[in-house]
């Protein structure tokens, strides 16, 4: 169908009113909304993760084509619920405590999002604690932490020994990143994922759920 | 084995003799190599090129370094134990720190005074006649901190983790006492004549100086101690200087967050607090710090965006000093480059980035998003300096970070660009800095002319802040001071994104 080749485009470009309208026309057409997302937002915030690696893309351009693709999922997401339908995998994401940056945090949510993952997004300076019930809660398949100064990263590393206590660290996968964590860092605290992209975090959490 | 070693540094056919298993990163940094990242093997801002001798090759190594450099002997000098003799390249480092020489009115005083200004990477001081003004010894240094990360987080994390060797507040106090002493010794005057001696410095600096808890300036909300907004003052024998206890030893307020008494003493120098008009000040150190205001309110923040513009994170970025390109300018559709002291080209300062990326997208070499227009991977500026992607890319946060704080002041202040009768262009990198090339770029949205290069401010206001009868007057600017704090700004992200991106051409 041509009008949704012209979807991926439209996400590719940032451009979010066009996203919206041809997302919903498609589903007026009663186009099925899981193909919607497996054929045309899945690959459109794989081609912008492909362009961000290779520099094409910046911060900016990211930013835009993830807020196009949240409008097209806010008209999808309602359907998929209502008919019980399985996200690939249900991740918690958050900024540790004492660190306030959400940008880097952000990005990765969003092409999660865009990946097919549900995303339940803790915000930022959150506490081991906020993480630990949230996991209680939501029972989700991922963690993933932010942090973006080397005076934050202790954070990562009592945030995985909180949920160690509490008996819940072999319940799920655990990622890291931000600007000064390492490999070397996230082998250290016992993090299961590192990835220095947010495109790259997308294909560490595939990898890590099979 | 033998158990002493000589390490020779080429050109210059110095000879150190050390023990074995010495730390290359201690012997390195008194001859002017730089350790960004504090010497964890994290940047390649300490490399050097072994001409001979053992250094092994670290996994760190192969992950920052082409195969090319390190078949070339290229290494990071921070990784190295002495293990055997060894030969070393090390193009001289010079790095020029910038002085105050502007004159200014005062009401003389007896006895000799002191102005200090910490800064992240420089440190400089002034000794004064106070009954004349005259200065009779100006010293400069590298922070001996800076050998234990680059920029002030770096330095906090240091200070903080559990395997700290040195406490960085003794190391600069103990570097101060040593600069007083030299500047003594040059001006010919006893010791005990030295009335007072007057510091400024960021949060940071104050905080490791005075021995403030430098925990909570670690993590969110990043405020300062209680203390760190009164004048501290110290006498020598607190201090463990070898000064007699007539010397009194003063250290300016702090405004708020990360933002010193260094911003406090430029806006007395600028007489900013003065003006019914709307003036703007900038200060593009390793931490960028904005003022805006006029006599009846004003409102400051301070933003990480200093290591680009000091060539840190840039891949062939370095210091404006010998061998780095300072300035690109554009001719007839081609463009020349003006290199420091005239010879080879080795690197990029600041100053030539901001030129750089001006003329690129001039000539449509760099289009607005900051992508280069052609497939090329970068842009050889001249042989052998070559920008890259990432090179563009750091500018881009760099000066989306300093136009997003002045928008968000602005927005604050119920004012616009239009307002700002005068733009004020504090430290080194303000004074090399091509007021065209920065506007062309997005980073100072001010007209040119308003712009104005103020040198050290910080040490200006020092200096005259040594003059005044009661130093507490200071406090009146402070108190009329607001510190934003622009992380917890809720539209900084996107001013933040927004800014990122180059003007159209």
């Amino acid at each position: 169908m041509e009008n949704l080749k012209m979807l991926s485009e439209a996400i590719i470009n940032g451009d979010a009113k066009k996203a919206r309208e041809l997302t919903q026309q498609a589903l007026n057409h009663r186009v099925d909304p899981q193909q919607i997302v497996k054929e045309y937002l899945i690959p459109a915030m794989d081609e912008v993760g492909r362009r961000f690696e290779c520099n094409e893309y910046f911060v900016p351009e990211l930013l835009i084509a993830a807020r196009a693709m949240k409008g097209s999922l806010e008209l999808i997401n309602p359907i998929l619920a209502s008919r019980g339908d399985k996200p690939a995998g249900r991740v918690i994401i958050g900024t540790v405590k004492g660190d306030l940056h959400d940008i880097g945090k952000n990005l990765v949510a969003s092409m999660l999002e865009g990946a097919g993952f549900e995303v339940i997004d803790l915000g930022v300076d959150v506490a081991p604690e906020v993480f630990v019930s949230s996991v209680k809660e939501r029972e989700p398949n991922f963690v993933a932490l932010s942090a973006l100064l080397t005076t934050t990263m202790p954070s990562m590393k009592q945030t995985i020994d909180a949920l160690q206590e509490s008996g819940l660290r072999e319940k799920v996968k655990i990622l890291v990143g931000g600007a000064p964590v390492s490999q070397r860092y996230a082998d250290e605290i016992g993090a299961d994922g590192y990835s220095d992209s947010a495109s790259g975090a997308v294909g560490i959490a595939r990898r890590l759920i099979l | 084995m033998a158990n002493r070693h000589t390490i020779t540094l080429k050109p210059l056919n110095i000879s150190i003799e050390v023990t074995h298993g010495t730390s290359l990163q201690d012997v390195l940094f008194p001859h002017g190599v730089e350790f960004p990242c504090g010497g964890r093997q994290r940047c390649t801002g300490c490399r050097v090129k072994v001409l001979d001798g053992p250094f092994p090759v670290t996994p760190e190594q192969e992950a920052l370094l082409s195969k090319k450099e390190l078949d070339n002997g290229w290494r990071l000098a921070c990784s190295g134990i002495v293990t055997g003799d060894i030969e070393i390249e090390l193009a001289q480092w010079e790095a020029s720190v910038l002085t105050d020489n502007s004159s200014f009115a005062f009401k003389p005083k007896e006895g000799f005074g002191v102005a200090v200004d910490i800064g992240t990477t420089t440190i400089v001081g002034q000794l004064l006649n106070l009954s004349n003004g005259n200065v009779l010894a100006v010293k400069t240094a590298l922070n001996n901190q800076a050998q234990y990360g680059a920029d002030i987080m770096e330095r906090i994390n240091y200070a903080i983790s559990t395997d700290a060797k040195v406490d960085l507040g003794i190391i600069l106090r103990s570097q101060i006492e040593t600069l007083l002493i030299e500047m003594v010794d040059a001006a010919g005057i006893p010791r005990d004549d030295i009335r007072t001696v007057l510091l400024v410095g960021n949060t940071v600096m104050q905080h490791f100086f005075c021995g403030f808890d430098i925990i909570p300036l670690s993590r969110v909300p990043f405020e300062p101690e209680a203390e760190s907004y009164r004048t501290a003052k110290r006498t020598p024998a607190e201090l463990g200087w070898k000064f007699n206890d007539s010397t009194s030893v003063v250290f300016l307020p702090s405004l708020g967050g990360f933002v010193g008494s260094d911003i406090l003493a430029g806006i007395f120098a600028t007489e900013i607090y003065k003006r019914n008009k709307y003036s703007c000040m900038i200060d593009l150190g390793t931490n960028g710090e904005i003022v805006i205001g006029n006599k009846e309110r004003m409102l400051c923040a301070s933003t990480a965006a200093g290591p680009a513009f000091e060539g840190a994170r840039i891949s062939m970025g370095m210091r404006a000093s010998t061998g780095a390109i300072s300035a690109v300018q554009q001719t007839n559709g081609m463009y020349t480059c003006s290199v420091i002291g005239g010879g080879e080209p080795r690197g990029i300062c600041g100053s030539g980035l901001v030129d750089a990326v001006s003329v690129g997208l001039r000539q449509r070499r760099i289009l607005s998003s900051g992508r280069f227009s052609d497939t090329a991977k970068n842009w050889k500026l001249v042989s052998p300096v070559i920008l890259t992607q990432s090179d563009i890319r750091e500018l881009q946060l760099a000066k989306g970070a300093i136009a997003a704080g002045i928008t968000i002041l602005l927005k604050r202040m119920n004012s616009s660009i239009e307002n700002i009768a005068n733009v004020y262009m504090a430290g080194a990198f303000g004074n090399y800095i091509n007021r065209d090339s920065a506007r062309d770029i997005g980073l100072l949205p001010f007209p040119t002319r308003r712009i104005s290069p103020r040198g050290n401010t910080a040490l200006l206001g020092a200096k005259r802040a040594l003059f005044l009868d009661d130093i507490e007057e200071l406090q009146h600017i402070q108190h009329r001071t607001e510190h934003i704090s622009l992380n917890s700004h809720p539209e900084f992200m996107d001013i933040f994104a927004q800014k990122m991106t180059f003007p159209e051409f």
